[in-house]
């Protein structure tokens, strides 16, 4: 059935403020600053076959992502009321491991299948493996973290007490793994409570006929956006700097042929999947997609899936765009999912060189720091993204240190920071001249430096440390990132990528790439 | 009681009060005096450029000659100083290696898919960002005192910064204000406004409690002169200004902490609409203020419903403010068909210039076109029929709008007005539903130019059965001044791992004796303050806080508001409390509204309308609001004219007018 005009804007609204609660619920009552402090999560709903009808606007990198975890669920699984499947496994549906997501089938009063679900994907602070915070240089999945294929963690509306003992037992944090997970079972039951309102007041029918119908009309509305391009097969280059084992640049490809409200993204000759964990799964590589033609259409896109319709993407398995297992894919979601947006507006940058903007950092600039708090009796798990520069845009200078792109998390503020775990933050503020020259001027990256107060464990995941985010029309590339441990006041550069012990008094300066500039500086 | 003063005579002949309540916010200052029993109202142009002279012209024409003994004021001036871009130089001080901290923020951008992020521009300039060696930890303890030296460097750069305010921030100064109040003590002699974030906000996460001090600085010098001539010019009446919590302080803490005055207007109409509707025992309501182009509501539970972070302009400020939920579209959001084929109403609005179509200049269609095509609106009645209006423009502008959508002119603006509801209804459930609330349990405030146009419908949508239409809604504001209660809000970062309701008490204490000090140095009799303490908890862990009146039982009431916001608890957890706030006031004399004359029966109607009733154009009668009269019952449809706005009573609605002639609506579903 196709909605009238009004019948898509009412339910393209009532839809969306249903996703968005369930994220007000889950931010508020998170436990782990990453959850409560960063909003490193997102909520979405789905409808009777898993394709994303609504999602709160959070984090860019879980839209594409998210529905290939649903449907994992549903086909592996026989979900009855009440029940709750969890996911991370990113061979099957998910991204990389920290990122668990739950999902719950919603059923109307005596229905047999479920018409809708409810989901949300939450960032865990640690989910095990070889170090703290589940982010390490590892070079098989298996070192990544506990891995969990789709499984009932709630079954009858009762937690499947075994299934929660499994999971807890394999993290380093326990107590704040239950605290996030309960915080994410409550809002999916928000989601499902808003849900069925919404039927018991519209009827089942029509909601059901507008969830179709939002997908139809986000389809129309890129198919839209695709036309306005000039046709033709946009084809561009970038790299990664290394895998951390010494790979060197790693090359992403792609060809983008728009054409009549279509577009094909091909990615055949990127780079084979490499030993360290830069790795990104196909889901990762389609919502890098998503994100990048999202950005293009002037007029809001509601996220679902019928944006996703006109864009084919084809990335060949056993490249770092589409790894197998039991390749390491803790980076993909991070990092490599910033380089595909990258080689992706390089190309665009042809197609619409009056919008696109030069390259931002690139980088997340993962930093995970872990260990025993000896003033606290307990283990801690941090982990936080640092922001960078953004790129220029032509005639706009580009913002300092915010998050670009694939991501949005904030900063854990220093006084949540200080008071929860045995480090403290002696430096954190604009790296000046880091962002590239030119007509405009790309935005400037952070420095944040942290000294361990413990013996820690820190793992590092950065990239753009060699390769700079380049400029656009004549305008200079930015200055790369840099990594330094500062140990009884000697200055020491450290690899992008890294595992390494910590001492007392130590500390770690991470200084993050700048964003390109764009068109010529006038001298 | 009146004081007497050294110039003049305060009060009138007979000794009494004169109390006066102003509202500047928009085009019209509005006041409202109470003389003793007697009520005057009094509306006169605004001054933009000087506010005070259209207070001062005010006060004069209103009481010709009596003059006041309290003005009660809630101003503008901090906020457009913002919104203008038009606030100090300031000079910022703060820890070793934070300096950019004003600027990095929380590192995060507004809109996820704008090709280019933007941010606000920071309201400290690099060059004033001035760094002291100073370490504090989060226990209290200070690890890196500041020396003279640093001190004596900070006083050196501060004179050299030709700053017009200074802002003082140091990490974990609510553990421990040691060292920001020795900084402070030294900047004092340099005589500018000096905001001191230990002393505005006192509470843990250092971007916030920072961004809040570099506000106040930001707005300050404004504040400051224009006070001190509002108050030479009123002397000697005792000049109080609104807050943007609801509550009134004296003009002397106001030039200390001027961001807490940034939402003052908008508070002040929810104290207002309070006001009103208690004299009426309504104590639940929702109040839907629908302007031309935007719209706010707020939730009122038997009081204003506060919370303690608000974005204006775009910058945090953390300081207690009435809970106004804004949503950028009124009655002038144009109507647009998108490339999807939806419909999309605002936010971009025709503004006041054109305005929409039926204003005779513009030619895009808007809510109001549609409101007006729809019959919604009497357009002989507009303004009084001060401003012609021009029917066929709309319907030519919704027409246009109609054929892309394959639909008449009438169902058009019938989807223009569910589309506009549907943003309403929107931010209605964000601040009832999301916060644990059900519409269903509150009447609907409606006022504005708007509102009581799309009242009815958005009331059916949400399961609301009573919607209360004040008596000169545009004087809100003003009679929120006038019955707000002196009162002043203090908070303190406490974090007690295991908190006892005694050991929360003495700890509190210091707040009660600094409130008691400052309330009494404004009037308030020490014996006839209200102290109410409440308690941020949240599950240790957690990081956003619930606040809890701090009574014996407050960690059950922890628990229960957890579950009523969240819909779940963990009754066995343990809590914690991390900061103390208390609220003290002293109440003002409430004043009831004036009676209006009994009804003599139902009015004649003054023309009838061709309108929309449901899905079908029905004629219907339309009645001037100055002819019903108290005690009136009648059921819609039907439409009421006043001189600022319309109201459309649906079927199924039953009007009814009280003894002060406000409209109440009731629902027979």
């Amino acid at each position: 059935m196709k909605l009238d005009a009004v019948a898509l804007a009412v339910m393209n609204s009532r839809l969306g403020a249903i996703a968005e609660e369930m994220g007000v619920v889950l931010g508020q009552t998170g436990f782990s600053p990453n959850i409560k402090e960063r909003r490193d999560y997102s909520c979405a709903l789905f409808d009777a076959r898993g394709e994303l009808v609504a999602q709160a606007a959070h984090i860019p990198v879980h839209l594409g992502t998210t529905p290939l975890s649903v449907r994992a669920a549903i086909e592996r699984l026989e979900l009855a009321p009440g029940d709750i499947a969890a996911v991370n496994d990113p061979f099957a549906g998910g991204t990389h491991l920290p990122d668990l997501t739950l999902v719950a089938p919603i059923f109307v009063a005596g229905g047999k299948r479920p018409f809708a679900f409810a989901a949300n994907r939450a960032h865990h602070a640690d989910i095990g493996g070889m170090a703290p915070g589940s982010m390490a240089l590892a070079t098989e999945i298996y070192q990544e973290g506990f891995r969990l294929p789709p499984v009932k963690i709630v079954a009858g509306g009762e937690p499947a007490r075994d299934v929660f003992e499994l999971f807890l037992a394999n993290t380093r944090v326990p107590e704040e793994r239950e605290g996030d997970l309960r915080a994410q079972i409550a809002a999916l039951g928000v989601g499902r409570d808003r849900l069925l309102a919404l039927t018991d007041m519209m009827g089942y029918r029509f909601v059901t006929d507008a969830m179709a119908a939002l997908k139809d009309y986000a389809e129309r509305l890129m198919r839209a956006t695709l036309a306005r391009l000039r046709p033709g097969t946009y084809r561009a280059e970038d790299f990664l700097d290394d895998d951390g084992f010494g790979t060197g640049p790693i090359r992403l490809r792609v060809a983008i042929a728009v054409r009549g409200g279509r577009a094909r993204v091909d990615f055949t000759g990127s780079a084979a999947q490499v030993r360290g964990s830069v790795n990104a799964n196909y889901a990762v590589t389609l919502s890098a997609t998503f994100y990048a033609m999202k950005c293009l259409a002037a007029e809001a896109v509601p996220p679902n899936e019928g944006l996703m319709r006109p864009i084919e993407v084809i990335a060949p398995p056993g490249t770092v765009v589409n790894a197998t297992p039991p390749a390491a894919v803790a980076g993909g979601n991070v990092e490599t999912s910033q380089r595909i947006v990258d080689v992706l507006f390089r190309a665009l940058a042809k197609a619409a060189p009056d919008r696109i903007p030069a390259a931002s950092s690139g980088s997340m600039s993962n930093l995970t720091i872990g260990g025993y708090d000896r003033f606290r009796a307990r283990h801690f798990s941090y982990y936080e993204t640092v922001a960078g520069g953004a790129g220029a845009a032509p005639g706009r200078p580009g913002e300092s240190g915010i998050h670009t792109h694939m991501t949005n998390t904030l900063n854990t503020p220093i006084e949540a920071l200080e008071a929860y775990y045995p480090m403290r933050i002696t430096e954190y503020r604009i790296r000046r001249g880091s962002g590239g020259r030119g007509r405009a001027r790309g935005g400037d990256g952070l420095i944040r430096e942290i000294e361990c107060l413990v013996e820690s464990n820190v793992s590092l995941l950065t990239e753009r440390r060699r390769l700079a985010p380049w400029g656009l029309r004549g305008g200079g590339h930015a200055k790369p990132g840099a990594n330094f441990l500062v140990r009884k006041r000697q200055l020491v550069r450290i690899p992008a990528k890294t595992n390494f012990t910590a001492q007392a008094g130590d500390r770690i300066r991470i200084e993050t790439p700048g964003g390109g500039g764009w068109g010529r500086a006038n001298h | 009681m009146p004081r007497s003063g050294r110039s003049g005579k305060p009060g009138n002949a007979s000794g009494q009060a004169v109390l006066v309540g102003i509202d500047t916010g928009g085009t019209f200052t509005d006041l409202v005096a109470l003389i003793g029993n007697e009520i005057r109202v009094h509306k006169v142009l605004s001054t933009p450029d000087d506010p005070a002279r259209a207070v001062v012209a005010g006060i004069r024409e209103m009481l010709a000659g009596v003059t006041p003994t309290m003005v009660t004021y809630s101003t503008t001036v901090a906020t457009n100083a913002l919104l203008e871009g038009k606030g100090a130089r300031v000079a910022l001080f703060t820890n070793a290696g934070l300096a950019d901290l004003i600027e990095i923020g929380r590192q995060n951008r507004d809109d996820l898919y704008a090709l280019a992020p933007s941010r606000p521009a920071p309201l400290v300039d690099r060059s004033l960002r001035f760094e002291v060696e100073e370490r504090t930890l989060f226990d209290g303890r200070i690890i890196r005192p500041l020396t003279r030296a640093a001190i004596a460097r900070a006083v050196r750069a501060a004179r050299r910064s030709r700053a017009g305010a200074f802002a003082v921030c140091l990490l974990h100064c609510y553990a421990n204000p040691r060292s920001e109040a020795a900084l402070a003590r030294a900047l004092a002699p340099l005589g500018l406004p000096l905001s001191v974030s230990h002393r505005i906000l006192p509470e843990y996460r250092e971007y916030e409690r920072l961004s809040t001090t570099v506000v106040n600085a930001y707005v300050a010098p404004r504040m400051v002169s224009h006070l001190e001539h509002l108050e030479r010019l009123l002397s000697p009446a005792r000049l109080r200004v609104m807050q943007s919590n609801g509550v009134a302080v004296g003009a002397e803490a106001t030039r200390r902490e001027p961001v807490r005055t940034i939402l003052s207007g908008p508070a002040a109409g929810v104290i207002g609409a309070a006001a009103l509707v208690r004299t009426l025992g309504v104590d639940r309501f929702i109040t839907f203020d629908m302007g031309g182009t935007s719209t706010d509501v707020s939730l009122f539970d038997r009081r204003e419903h506060i919370r303690t972070l608000s974005y204006p302009a775009g910058y945090a400020v953390r300081t207690p403010v009435v809970d106004i939920h804004t949503v950028g579209a009124g009655g002038g959001s144009l109507a647009t068909v998108d490339a999807g084929g939806s419909l999309r109403v605002g936010p971009e609005s025709a503004g006041a210039d054109p305005g929409p179509a039926c204003y005779g200049r513009g030619e895009a269609p808007t809510v109001t076109d549609a409101d007006l095509v729809a019959g919604r609106l009497a357009a002989a009645n507009f303004l009084g029929g001060r401003m012609k209006l021009f029917p066929e423009r709309a319907a030519r502008a919704i027409g246009r709008l109609g054929r892309a959508l394959k639909l008449d002119a009438l169902a058009t603006a019938r989807g223009v007005i569910r589309v506009v509801n549907a943003n309403m209804e929107r931010a209605i459930r964000v601040i009832t539903i999301e916060r644990g609330f059900d519409p269903r349990d509150f009447a609907l405030m409606a006022f504005g130019g708007a509102g009581p146009m799309h009242a009815c419908e958005l009331a059916l949508d949400l399961g609301i059965r009573c919607i209360v239409m004040p008596r000169n809604p545009g004087l809100l504001c003003a009679w929120g001044a006038l019955g707000s209660p002196l009162g002043r809000e203090y908070s303190i970062t406490i974090r007690e791992a295991a908190p006892v309701f005694a050991r929360l008490c003495r700890r509190a204490r210091p707040l009660i004796d600094r409130a008691t000090r400052e309330l009494a140095a404004e009037g308030a009799r020490p014996g006839r303050i209200r102290y109410e303490l409440w308690a941020d908890m949240r599950y240790r862990g957690q990081s956003y806080e619930l606040a809890v009146p701090l009574t014996p039982r407050f960690i059950a009431d922890f628990h229960a508001a957890h579950r009523r916001t969240f819909g779940h608890n963990a009754p066995d957890a343990p809590v914690e409390v991390v900061n103390l706030r208390l609220r003290a006031s002293s109440g003002e004399r409430a004043p009831a509204p004036a009676h209006i004359a009994k009804s003599r029966g139902r009015p004649s109607a003054i023309s009838r309308i061709a309108a929309l009733v449901g899905d079908r154009q029905r004629t219907i009668p339309v009645y001037s609001r100055d002819d019903l009269g108290a005690g009136l019952r009648m059921a819609g449809p039907c439409l009421i004219v006043e001189l600022s706005t319309t109201a459309y009573v649906a079927p199924g609605f039953t009007l009814r007018v009280d003894d002060y002639g406000n409209l109440h609506l009731e629902s027979a579903r």
